[in-house]
């Protein structure tokens, strides 16, 4: 019987994806992190990224920011990208790098159970989509996050004064400020997975363990908690381990809920830098997205 | 779509579901099973497949080429499954009232932030070896009348202490594009016990009482002669935009309701949360509230979940502890302003019965709409997949 009831199910609910496939379209959403470069509300322009021809999920869009101000003054850049392509019959897949994770993490802990107009997927100049039947939906339609080289907890460059004072971003981007601007552990049930590079060595007399050169594995790796804390590859036996997956890391210390290492660098061979060629940990995040964003 | 196309379409994914249905999907994958993995895996090459016999259907390289797309559905496949069942698992409860161990960074929201760094002047290739510089904040965000504290000592790589010697300290906001920048700078008043010193800041009583952005906090410092710079952020944001009032607790839908009031000197969307510990002080539960509040007397509902309530069976009476919430100002920097803290414990609940709270999982409009998604994810896979 009970089997009979699961192929009813199956029924039912094929029918429903038939019926449904013909409106539902999938997006892979790429926010940017500082320096930006791209149009802001172009969603066809990668230049932040790399070649726009390259593949990079179903449906890539550039949820470009200007990686200059603050989170919270660019912030409607990537709600209204989210408005257009993750409300509705429509889902996405997100991709992030650098301050793009702590970007979307504002978005999803402050803004993600706020009620969202059902939009077109068609922007305007600006970026912003016009709504569909005027309804309202709770959070977007994001299956999970994708994230290369996560400023989500900070780098310890911002705290120290080597990047630009003049760059509002840097002050969010300082560890205390960063890791106290949301509640990290709050992904509304999203999944982050955590690409963390390991190549640095210009600044590793300030970054802590295993560094990218611009972003710490403390938060590449989502460790919940005080910024500082040194973690480093498995062949380092002085510095605790940066664990895969979702479990603390060696000394104990917790990754914020939801946030899963997928790689870390243990060959120590991805910079923090995209290079204008989907180069450093942006490249296998790139190849996730083509893989599984589909 | 014409309603042939779509009853066709209909039946044949029907057709497909019954097909691909018995034997054929590995069983759910449980949250506490995917945790811990890496998850991810990139699809691998193509496996090493026996040379094909004679009058086979493919030749080697497309069949290998089968295998190589099988083994990538199987590995979408395990991702849908981990994601459907991490969204299934984590949303049991709503979220805005969880379980403490998920947060945990969360659990003692004002104790100070401690961080550690080496001795540096910004821009310099190197640091001085074998000083660690020890600071403390306890707070970034602050409006109104409230008060930072900030410290700072020296240690060595092993941890003792090292003597050390303020040469400088000093108040000034960061640039913002959006005001003038450049008040003049304040000196702060750092003193000092058993190496550590510390100082108060409090915006409102100097020239950045008017001032909505980022002061910083800068100590110069000397240990033995070698120097550094050490900085303390703190958002500032004059206006304090609502009053606590009393808060009560209450039965509701199967749930226990602690009611904050609130009377909102500015309207907009308040977010406020806090911790719940049970009679014995046991953290358990954060609650929050995340949504608009006109102006005037207000509440906010932080709510214990029923089935949260059930599943942890708490020690009754709770605690409501370390009270906090802001005035969310979108697309602005500061982005908030702050209510003062409440911080210990702000209200005792009555003590009920624990079987008198519901032990059903959550359930809304978003949980269903991500359920049948998801679900609907791994339904596709598998019937792609088809027979083993």
């Amino acid at each position: 019987m009970r089997k009979i009831l699961s192929r009813r199910f199956l029924m039912v609910l094929g029918a429903a994806l038939a019926a449904g496939a013909a409106l539902a379209t999938n997006y892979s959403l790429w926010v940017n992190g500082r320096t930006g470069g791209g149009v802001a509300g172009n969603y066809a322009d990668f230049t932040y990224w790399g070649p726009a021809g390259t593949a990079a999920g179903v449906n890539k869009k550039a949820v470009n920011w200007d990686g200059y101000n603050h989170i919270s003054d660019q912030n409607y850049l990537v709600r209204n990208a989210l408005d257009c392509y993750c409300t509705g019959a429509n889902w996405c897949y997100v991709a992030a790098h650098s301050a793009g994770d702590l970007m979307i993490g504002y978005t999803l802990s402050l803004y993600g159970g706020s009620a969202r107009y059902k939009k077109n997927a068609s922007p305007g100049p600006d970026g912003a989509c016009g709504n569909t039947d005027g309804s309202t939906q709770t959070g977007w339609n994001i299956k999970w996050v994708d994230v290369a080289a996560g400023a989500g907890g900070g780098s310890e460059l911002a705290n120290a004064g080597d990047w630009a004072l003049s760059e509002p971003l840097v002050a969010d981007l300082k560890t205390g400020t960063a890791r106290a601007l949301y509640d990290h552990n709050n992904t509304r049930a999203k999944m982050f997975y955590m690409w963390a590079g390991a190549k640095g060595t210009l600044y590793s007399f300030v970054l802590p363990g295993q560094d990218d050169e611009a972003i710490a594995y403390h938060s590449a790796g989502g460790i919940s908690g005080s910024g500082g804390g040194s973690y480093c590859n498995p062949s380092d036996w002085l510095c605790n381990d940066l664990t895969l997956g979702t479990a603390p890391a060696e000394g104990g210390k917790a990754k914020w809920s939801n946030h899963s290492v997928v790689f870390r660098d243990t060959g120590e061979a991805y910079n923090h830098y995209t290079s204008g060629n989907w180069q450093g940990t942006v490249g296998l995040v790139r190849a996730d997205m083509v893989n599984y964003a589909k | 779509m014409k309603p042939a196309a779509w009853l066709a379409g209909a039946t044949l994914a029907g057709l497909l579901a019954w097909w691909a249905w018995p034997g054929r999907a590995a069983a759910p994958v449980a949250v506490s099973d995917a945790a811990g993995r890496s998850h991810l895996a990139l699809p691998v090459a193509a496996p090493a497949v026996p040379s094909r016999q004679t009058g086979a259907p493919f030749t080697d390289a497309a069949l290998r080429e089968r295998l190589a797309q099988r083994e990538q559905l199987l590995q979408r496949l395990e991702r849908a499954r981990v994601t459907l069942a991490t969204y299934r698992e984590q949303t049991r409860y709503p979220h805005e009232s969880r379980p403490i161990a998920e947060h945990p960074d969360q659990l003692h929201p004002f104790a100070p932030i401690q961080e550690s760094l080496p001795l540096r002047f910004p821009g310099s290739k190197a640091a001085v070896p074998g000083v660690r510089i020890v600071t403390t904040q306890d707070r970034v965000f602050m409006s109104g009348d409230e008060v930072v504290k900030v410290s700072v000592s020296a240690q060595d790589d092993a941890g003792k202490p090292l003597p050390l010697l303020i040469t400088r300290a000093v108040a000034f906001d960061l640039p913002d594009p959006r005001q003038v920048a450049g008040r003049p700078q304040l000196a702060l008043n750092f003193t000092g016990n058993e190496g550590v010193y510390s100082a108060l800041f409090q915006p409102s009583q100097t020239a950045f009482s008017d001032f909505a952005g980022t002061v910083r906090l800068q100590v110069t410092l000397s240990q033995d002669g070698r120097q550094g710079v050490v900085n303390f952020d703190v958002v500032y944001q004059p206006l304090v935009p609502a009053e606590w009032g009393a808060i009560s607790d209450r039965v509701a839908d199967g749930s226990l309701d602690f009611v904050v009031g609130l009377n909102v000197k500015q309207a907009g969307r308040y977010v406020v949360n806090a911790r719940v510990d049970d009679a014995r002080g046991e953290p358990f539960a954060l609650v929050s509230f995340n949504e608009e509040l006109g102006n005037g007397a207000q509440t906010a509902r932080l709510r214990v979940f029923g089935k949260l309530l059930r599943d942890a069976a708490p020690a009754m009476p709770l605690r409501l502890r370390d009270l906090q919430g802001f005035l969310l100002l979108q697309d602005r920097f500061p982005d908030r302003a702050m209510l003062p803290r409440r911080e210990g414990v702000v209200h005792r609940s009555g003590s009920y019965a624990l079987k008198g709270f519901a032990d059903t999982e959550w359930t809304s409009e978003e949980r269903d709409r991500y359920l049948a998604e998801l679900g609907k994810d791994v339904a596709q896979l598998q019937a792609q997949l088809g027979p083993n």
